[in-house]
């Protein structure tokens, strides 16, 4: 019984590192006192966000103003893939949308040489942040150590 | 920033996440990591050749 309670307990506190490492990069390793990989983990996620703004990416978003977003469809459905990879950054992603910053697809950035590399980082922030999740879960749910 | 060193700074930091995720000892990581490096720019540097050489 009490093993039962314990594996229970167990579960949610992983859900709950899951959420928080999502939330915030790095974030479910500090709270599992793995210090150095959070460090590194929120170095890199919040670097690669800022490279990719700073090279004039853009955010994806389902109903933003970049090109297709305000779209019905299928040009709505192709928005869902990326608007889902940059959503991995958590935090970054709800304060720029918050502040309605970095959605911007105008042909002024769309027509810089690091435009598309921009974009590239911003993607893979997020899904780098999903890995760095996934791993914290495990760590809590005990199958990593 | 040339197209090279942006794709070197992308593998860098792809690479130090893969090493921190993927294995568990300090040496392990390090040599994960060199390798993940390695084989990033390897291949994007292969296949720039590749298309190079393609009248496309």
């Amino acid at each position: 019984m009490s093993e039962t309670k314990d594996k229970t307990r167990a579960t949610a506190d992983a859900w709950l590192v899951g959420a928080a490492a999502w939330a915030f990069p790095g974030a479910g390793h500090y709270l599992q006192g793995k210090w150095l990989r959070g460090l590194l983990i929120t170095l890199v996620v919040c670097g690669m966000f800022a490279i990719g703004l700073a090279f004039g990416g853009h955010l994806f978003g389902l109903g933003g103003k970049e090109a297709g977003g305000g779209g019905v469809g299928a040009s709505k459905l192709l928005q869902l893939p990326p608007t889902i990879a940059n959503l991995g950054t958590g935090i970054l992603y709800l304060v720029c949308w918050a502040s309605n910053s970095g959605f911007n697809d105008s042909t002024e950035y769309a027509k810089l040489a690091t435009f598309e590399y921009g974009n590239t980082f911003l993607l893979v922030a997020g899904l780098l942040n999903y890995l760095a999740m996934l791993d914290a879960f495990d760590i809590a749910a005990g199958r990593k150590p | 920033m040339t197209h090279l060193l942006v794709m070197i700074l992308f593998a860098a930091l792809v690479s130090i996440v893969f090493c921190v995720v993927a294995r568990d000892t300090a040496r392990d990581r390090l040599l994960y990591g060199l390798k993940v490096f390695a084989e990033f720019v390897g291949i994007g540097l292969a296949l720039a050749w590749i298309l190079y050489f393609l009248p496309l």
